[in-house]
């Protein structure tokens, strides 16, 4: 019986794996195929002769490599704000006592129901007449504001689980409120500042919709949206292989950052600090 | 190091309630003073307006000589051991005593390390330096907090409940080790508990508040022997002081269990009061027939029957159940109330000789010594044989005068200039504590 459930359990993990990793998979052996093998429509799994040309080909792309950089740009920066802004405002809304302290969060709650794609209209307007359209801050603007009512959610609860002796603590053995908040807040919050960094640069790298409707050239057109202007020669043909290439290269970073950032994302730093 | 001087400090919470109402308490340089109370009388409300974690509706905090009411708690120097310990659990024991010199700045690396060493000897921690708080026991976690304290020669000691989330016997550790290490560094300090034996042992003085008020300042041998009211009465002392409905004839008070005669002096101070409460301790009875004849017979004695009893082996207490009159009781309910507690029957404890061969249900005579026993005023509460402390049990008290150089001044009966003008009577002839 036991046997059994434990055969079970393994099984159930091998189709979940297929059923999580064989897209990927299929983009990686795509990704090694020459672009030949994949207009004839062949249907084999793994590439019939492996090259590495495709990644050749899409770096040597200036208008890719171009989008990366913006990709990188903007996501980092909007990520950085994000998470300095979250960081503050989730301090004061788990710390003070403030009218309007549940405004503020039931509008960063509203905020973050809002259809992204309801604004996309006003914005492209509004973008064009304040001289945003097609600029880095036109999409780091948007990026933040939709990230940051996440971020604060997630950083004060983060914050409210620190007791505020530590913070008393610190006054008392002569830290200023900068200091304490500097040296004790924030590095026992750390769990939640990465968690909030992590979620911000997922949606500002894969963000499309805003992506390719606010911008118009290279100058600031991120990956996802550059992607879609990978037709290649012949319409009916798309450059299947040389589109999986692309993808395999965006997806890397992601997996770097998740590695770094995962051994960050450790519960219970806080114990020890407190009786308990 | 520096004297604290509190005048007529008022805590107001913004609905009007006054969590400490008019408190004035002055705390020599070097004076080891507790703060003891009920729970929510204010101790730690007033704790915290010291060191500055809590705003001061009026009056003036004044610390060594300046006043400190509107500075930050970083600019008033002083140290503070939390309930919870508050380490700071992202850093190394080490770090989190090294925590308030790196703050400073005015060290460099060698003479914090220096400093570190030996607070951290001072407190036998020295093999733990490079661990975690979370890998520490609530007796470790304890020290690194007083570590963290005495690291920074501060102006105070501040103490919040500092033993009440260990275990009964390393709280009593503990506890001579705070009183150990305040000596050996002289510093003056505020401790605030709620334990009475803490109280009694550690302070020079002791203030007992209760809802925001203070009702007695004085030493803890002054407060035992003359509370000044019903509820310092019965606060401190464990068990505590039985208190008695009582009518005075002359100098013959009339008990529930018989009439016994007190100093004439105390009956002069308490006459023409009408129906009064009568308070005498545990250990002031006895049993007769364990004692000498010659001196159960010069003071009054009593018949009673024992309900249960609960033998110790250094010594036993016996319960005697009685009936209150309902003035009496209500007061005394009142009181019972004010202490946290729940009586659920008027009763008498009394401590008896262990060699008392006394058994449940029983009829002993019991002996009591009237000369200690404190008559107070049903409706206000107020002691009135307390000013009769001229004689033996203030002659004994142990000298609280202001320590200069943080050596506990141990003589007894020596000039007592106590601070705040704590005693009343005279201090008389010796007797040793």
């Amino acid at each position: 019986m036991k046997r059994n459930s434990g055969a079970g359990i393994w099984i159930g993990f091998a189709a979940i794996l297929v059923w999580c990793l064989l897209p990927v998979v299929w983009i990686l052996s795509l990704s090694f195929k020459p672009v030949a093998e994949t207009s004839a429509g062949s249907p084999q799994f793994l590439p019939e002769t492996w090259t590495i040309q495709n990644y050749k080909d899409i770096l040597a792309d200036g208008d890719f490599t171009r989008a990366l950089l913006n990709s990188f740009g903007i996501s980092l920066i909007a990520t950085l704000l994000s998470v300095i802004f979250a960081t503050l405002a989730a301090y004061a809304i788990a710390r003070l006592d403030f009218k309007g302290k549940r405004l503020v969060l039931s509008i960063a709650l509203a905020i973050a129901m809002f259809p992204v794609v309801a604004l996309v209209g006003p914005l492209f307007d509004l973008w064009r007449t304040v001289h945003l359209f097609n600029t880095w801050p036109g999409l780091i603007i948007p990026y933040m504001s939709f990230t940051l009512p996440l971020a604060i959610w997630t950083l004060s609860a983060f914050f409210r689980e620190i007791p505020w002796e530590l913070e008393q603590a610190a006054q008392v053995d002569g830290a200023s409120p900068w200091q304490a908040f500097r040296k004790v807040i924030v590095p026992l919050a750390a769990p939640g500042v990465f968690t909030a960094a992590i979620l911000t640069f997922f949606f500002a790298w894969n963000e499309f919709v805003l992506a390719i409707s606010l911008t118009s050239t290279t100058a600031s057109r991120t990956v996802p949206a550059q992607l879609s202007y990978f037709v290649g020669p012949d319409p009916f043909n798309p450059p299947f292989s040389l589109l999986a290439t692309a993808s395999v290269v965006v997806t890397i970073p992601v997996i770097i950052i998740v590695l770094l950032f995962q051994r960050k994302i450790v519960a219970g730093l806080t114990s020890g600090a407190v009786k308990g | 190091m520096a004297a604290i001087e509190m005048n007529h400090i008022v805590k107001k919470y913004g609905d009007g309630f006054a969590a400490v109402n008019d408190v004035t308490i002055d705390v020599a340089d070097g004076e080891f003073i507790i703060l003891v109370g009920p729970s929510g009388c204010g101790k730690s409300t007033l704790l915290r307006m010291i060191v500055g974690l809590e705003d001061i509706t009026s009056g003036d905090m004044v610390i060594g000589g300046e006043r400190v009411n509107d500075k930050a708690p970083r600019d008033r120097d002083l140290a503070m051991v939390f309930q919870n310990y508050a380490l700071y659990p992202h850093l190394t024991v080490y770090e989190n005593i090294a925590f308030p010199l790196r703050l400073s700045k005015q060290f460099n690396g060698k003479e914090i390390d220096e400093k570190v060493r030996n607070a951290s000897s001072t407190l036998e921690l020295d093999e733990h330096l490079e661990r975690k708080p979370a890998n520490l026991s609530g007796g470790q976690r304890q020290r690194v907090a007083m570590g963290r304290a005495i690291v920074r020669d501060a102006k105070a000691f501040l103490f919040d409940e500092p033993l009440s989330n260990l275990d009964a016997k390393l709280r009593g550790q503990m506890r001579t080790e705070i009183s150990r290490l305040q000596k050996k560094l002289g510093i003056t300090t505020v401790y605030v508990t709620h334990d009475q034996t803490e109280a009694m042992t550690l302070g020079d003085r002791v203030a007992v508040l209760r809802r925001g008020i203070m009702e007695q300042l004085a030493t803890p041998r002054e407060l035992y022997e003359n509370p000044v009211n019903l509820f310092v009465a019965g606060f401190i002392g464990s068990p505590p002081m039985n208190f008695l409905p009582a009518t005075l004839e002359g100098d013959m008070v009339e008990l529930p269990f018989g009439k016994v005669r007190i100093p004439a002096d105390k009956a002069e101070r308490a006459h023409g009061r009408g129906l009064l409460i009568a308070g005498v301790r545990p250990e002031h009875f006895e049993d007769a027939s364990v004692m000498d004849a010659d001196k159960v017979a010069e003071g009054s004695t009593f018949r009673a029957t024992v309900d249960v009893t609960e033998w110790l082996g250094d010594q036993q207490y016996a319960y005697i159940p009685f009936e209150a009159p309902p003035e009496v009781q209500e007061q005394l309910t009142q009181l019972e109330r004010d202490l946290d507690g729940e009586s659920l029957r008027t009763q008498l404890v009394v401590s008896l000789d262990s060699a008392s061969w006394i058994r449940d249900g029983e009829e002993i005579e019991l002996y009591i010594n009237a000369a200690k026993m404190h008559l107070f005023d049903p409706s206000t509460g107020e002691n009135l044989t307390a000013a009769a402390s001229g004689d033996e049990g203030d002659a004994s008290r142990r000298s609280s005068t202001t320590r200069g150089e943080g050596d506990r001044v141990a003589t007894d009966g020596a000039t007592t200039s106590s601070p705040a003008g704590a005693h009343r009577g005279p201090g008389g002839a010796t007797s040793a504590t």
